[in-house]
């Protein structure tokens, strides 16, 4: 439910503060081999408070959002600045200020479908799927949705509302080969509610024939072989790639505490074919699927160019860390519960598209594979990075040839992005991203096919 | 923000509550938390953070038809509406003879370690901890450090009579950290753990101390050459990820109901190395920081997993044990203790001829047949007895079930998290790569 006049409480302020009030919406239904082993649903709600002094935080929550309790967490977060303030306080350059005043409800205008009605859609799902596969060792079907519901306010004058929702429907199919389980999943929806993303389960059924044709040739593959190889990532993760390896080494926290890419700033990182944006809530004049139009901090949302044709040219910055590196704020201050403090993350983070075809490509490997889809991925303080790829093929003199069996692959990424050597034109975006990181919250990750060397590693 | 709740009256009238809205049977838990929380960011002490929250989790069974709701409001208004939602959501959904609540039990009540922060221990064990770290380790920055004090009651009841009340608080400290000396870096590594009490410096909390000292030695690191099929010495860092691995692919709810789980007919049977006794032990000894009932609504029971090499529980719950007919486990599943060896950590070493130490393992889950890969960070290339240097960009891969089935050697030292106990584990078997 919306907070109403939020501006009443400035006169609390005492100290640089940030007023959050959050509510999380959640609901889950699970299928699993035709049974409903999950109908749930849940809510987060409260406020917080968020205060600076001499260069350290204080910060309160309570579950209340009544006046009495939104007065206690500014009183307890001022306090608790002053405290830490008076032990570890220090010089501390003034916060820069960059207020956003916007209101965003993404609420779907369609009418709201019953819960038996959504049970109803998972269960058709997954009895097309047993149609479809009858020999199916097991068959998933969750339906999720988070609807993400902020009111803030701050004392350098931000007063936002949002309200971003998204709805997921995820599919996870296993089959029996030679005696092991071999599985594949596909996700589908993203940003809005279920009746934005989704119709008639009919609609997905084109989809789910594809991912069984996938794990019917995935079963039948063969391992990758180990080593270096030329490789085109097909855009599911050049998206994660663009998160993982490169996005978390130039967030500006991480930058401050280790990360390789302090020393590259205005340097060669990549092929001049690469250039990479985290996109604020718009790219190519269409939404993304995680906007942001104010920070969690208040501050007025911008792209951040991170790669600018292979020249690093920005990191991702909150208040705190743009005053330090004596830029502008990026508008990267996001917090996932009311309870949770903003830190720097990203929000739409994409490789911008080139200008090759994907089957030109393609037939430009010898001796490689297509890695299509990801399982999950990490990186680290040295652009070092892991993905997990569970569908992909192997290319041979130029032609696709057999499905693969999970596998991995790794790199230096500010190595492994100066090999990029064709990038692909079209685009598409990601938007079932969870990002963990002190907190877990919702991103985007997005682009194009690119060709580039990597290390696969598998047990052939 | 320290309003006195009765929760166990929470719970009961969340029950009252379903059962008027038409639950045939119903569970409700209620929980109310306090954590104070002071953190460290690039070296610094940057924020202190009080926190307050309150859960409540309404479960109704309509027939054997299911729904659950949770929120974070106990008003009268919001229990009730709640309750309304939960018996609605179970009348759309579809009959599963498996949905059911535990037992009766007369309500028992625990309560462990301190019920107030010792807020000027806190501070000073963090400012010693930085203050250590910046004289003995002055090229490792300390990314991120968190030092917390978490108390709480939880409260859990159902229609058929079972009632548990659980009082406790601890701290808890992680710490994440990467070595930088010019423009070489190593990978950031990171450990952590739970106690009841400040006792010790936090320097020596699980593995911190060992691992701020080797990343210091990992801002120089080479591939591996080439590809071998060699040994792994994994650390008790490490090996807590494949103890997971284990239960999600093997063991755990997921597994056994979908029948994917390649030991789902072998209970009882010797299905990894005789070195290899794994136990599930929320009421200690061995552990610190248990817990006192399941998610579930039964008694948490210590209990083994792996006895000497042999399947003696799967982890799964009440649900998956109706559905499946295989026994619940009486633990829980959680707070894992894996049994001291016989060999010093400097004997396993020197019986490598070729493999790693493994310290961290960075790769996907593994698939439903066991079958993983992924990076070895921060690790070490073993050759003939003696580890020779760090590695950097080489990859591991095997199957989780071949890797615990070749285990030889099961070190005597273990490293105390808290809430789990583990060794260094000296296995085989495994594909090795370089560039």
């Amino acid at each position: 439910m919306r907070y109403s006049d939020i501006r009443r409480h400035a006169g609390l302020f005492s100290e640089y503060t940030e007023l959050r009030v959050q509510e999380n919406r959640s609901s889950r239904i699970s299928v699993l081999n035709g049974d409903v082993v999950g109908n749930a649903a849940s809510s987060q709600a409260g406020v917080s408070a968020r205060s600076y002094k001499d260069g350290v935080w204080g910060f309160a929550s309570s579950p209340e959002a009544g006046d009495e309790a939104v007065r206690a967490c500014v009183v307890r977060a001022a306090a608790n600045a002053r405290f830490l303030a008076s032990v570890e306080g220090r010089d501390a350059k003034p916060l820069p200020s960059r207020p956003g005043n916007s209101e965003h409800d993404l609420s779907t205008a369609k009418a709201r479908v019953s819960r038996k009605e959504l049970i109803d859609f998972a269960r058709e799902l997954d009895a097309y799927c047993q149609k479809r596969f009858p020999g199916l060792l097991s068959r998933s079907v969750s339906l999720s949705a988070l609807d993400m519901e902020k009111t803030l306010l701050s004392s350098d004058g931000s007063a936002s509302y949002s309200l971003i929702p998204r709805s997921l429907a995820a599919i996870s199919l296993t089959v029996e080969a030679k005696g092991e389980p071999i599985d594949l999943y596909d996700i589908f929806g993203g940003r809005g509610h279920f009746e934005d993303n989704f119709d008639k389960p009919e609609a997905l059924f084109a989809s789910i024939d594809l991912l069984i044709e996938r794990l019917k040739q995935k079963a039948a593959g063969v391992y990758a072989k180990p080593g270096t190889k030329d490789v085109i990532l097909d855009s599911d993760l050049a998206g994660i790639l663009a998160h993982e390896a490169i996005g978390h080494t130039v967030e500006a926290d991480l930058v401050l505490g280790g990360s390789v890419a302090a020393d590259y700033m205005g340097r060669q990182v990549a092929s001049p074919l690469i250039t990479l944006v985290d996109y604020a809530n718009t790219a190519s004049g269409r939404l993304c699927p995680v906007p942001l139009w104010t920070d969690d901090e208040g501050i007025e949302a911008r792209d951040a160019v991170l790669i600018n044709r292979g020249v690093l040219t920005s990191y991702m910055h909150n208040k705190e860390s743009a005053a330090h590196f004596a830029t502008e704020p990026t508008g990267n201050a996001r917090a996932y519960g009311f309870y949770d403090e903003p830190l720097i993350r990203m929000r739409n983070t994409a490789i911008v598209p080139g200008d090759s075809a994907l089957a030109d490509m393609i037939a430009s490997v010898d001796d490689g594979y297509y890695f299509l889809r990801s399982s999950n991925g990490q990186a680290d303080s040295t652009s070092e990075f892991m993905f997990g790829v569970v569908m992909g093929y192997e290319i041979k003199g130029g032609t696709l040839g057999s499905a693969l069996r999970d596998c991995t692959i790794s790199g230096v990424a500010f190595d492994m992005l100066k090999t990029v050597s064709m990038v692909s034109g079209d685009m598409s975006w990601t938007a079932a991203g969870m990002c963990g990181k002190k907190q877990s919250i919702p991103v985007g990750m997005g682009g194009p096919a690119i060709k580039c060397r990597v290390n696969v590693g598998g047990r052939a | 923000m320290g309003a006195v709740i009765d929760g166990m009256g929470v719970a009961r009238e969340a029950l009252a509550a379903l059962k008027a809205a038409g639950a045939d049977k119903a569970s409700a838990s209620f929980s109310r938390g306090e954590q104070n929380e002071l953190n460290v960011d690039a070296g610094r002490m940057s924020l202190y953070r009080s926190t307050v929250n309150v859960s409540l989790s309404l479960g109704a069974l309509v027939g054997t038809r299911k729904g659950s709701v949770s929120l974070n409001k106990y008003d009268g208004e919001a229990i009730r509406q709640a309750a309304e939602e939960a018996v609605s959501m179970a009348r759309s959904s579809e009959s599963d003879p498996a949905n059911d609540i535990s037992p009766a039990r007369p309500l028992e009540s625990f309560e462990h370690g301190p019920s107030e922060p010792d807020n000027e221990a806190m501070y000073r064990r963090l400012k010693e901890f930085v203050d250590y770290a910046a004289e003995r380790y002055p090229d490792t920055k300390l990314e991120q450090c968190i030092l917390d004090f978490g108390r709480g009651e939880s409260c859990y009841a159902n229609s058929n009579g079972a009632e548990f009340r659980d009082r406790s608080g601890s701290y808890s400290f992680s710490a994440m950290f990467t070595t930088k000396r010019g423009e070489r870096a190593s990978s950031f590594n990171y450990s952590g753990a739970s106690h009841r009490g400040l006792d010790k410096p936090l320097k020596d909390w699980g593995s911190i101390d060992l691992l701020m000292k080797q990343s210091t030695e990992q801002l120089d690191v080479d591939s591996v050459e080439g590809s071998f099929s060699g040994d792994l010495i994994i650390t008790p860092d490490c090996f807590g990820d494949f103890i997971s691995y284990m239960d999600s692919v093997y063991i755990g709810d997921y597994a056994i109901i979908t029948g994917a789980s390649p030991w789902k007919d072998r209970l009882g049977q010797e299905v990894v190395s005789p070195l290899l006794s794994l136990r599930s032990e929320p009421n200690g000894p061995g552990i610190e920081i248990g817990y006192s009932y399941t998610g579930d609504g039964f008694r948490a029971e210590n209990c083994p997993i792996i006895e000497k090499g042999v399947l003696k529980n799967y982890s799964i719950g009440f649900y998956a044990s109706n559905k499946t007919g295989k026994a619940r486990c009486p633990s829980g599943g959680g707070a894992p203790v894996v049994d001291a060896g016989d060999t010093p950590f400097e004997d396993m070493v020197r019986s490598v001829k070729k493999g790693l130490l493994l310290a961290r393992f960075s790769g996907g889950s593994p698939s439903d047949n066991g079958d993983f890969s992924g990076v070895a960070k921060n690790s070490y290339l073993i050759e003939d007895g003696k580890i020779v240097r760090p590695v950097g960009e080489t990859m591991v891969a095997g199957n989780v079930a071949e890797i615990l089935k070749n285990i030889r050697a099961v070190s005597r030292e273990r490293v105390d998290y808290g809430s789990a106990l583990f060794p260094w584990v000296l296995t085989g078997g495994v594909n090795i790569s370089g560039k």
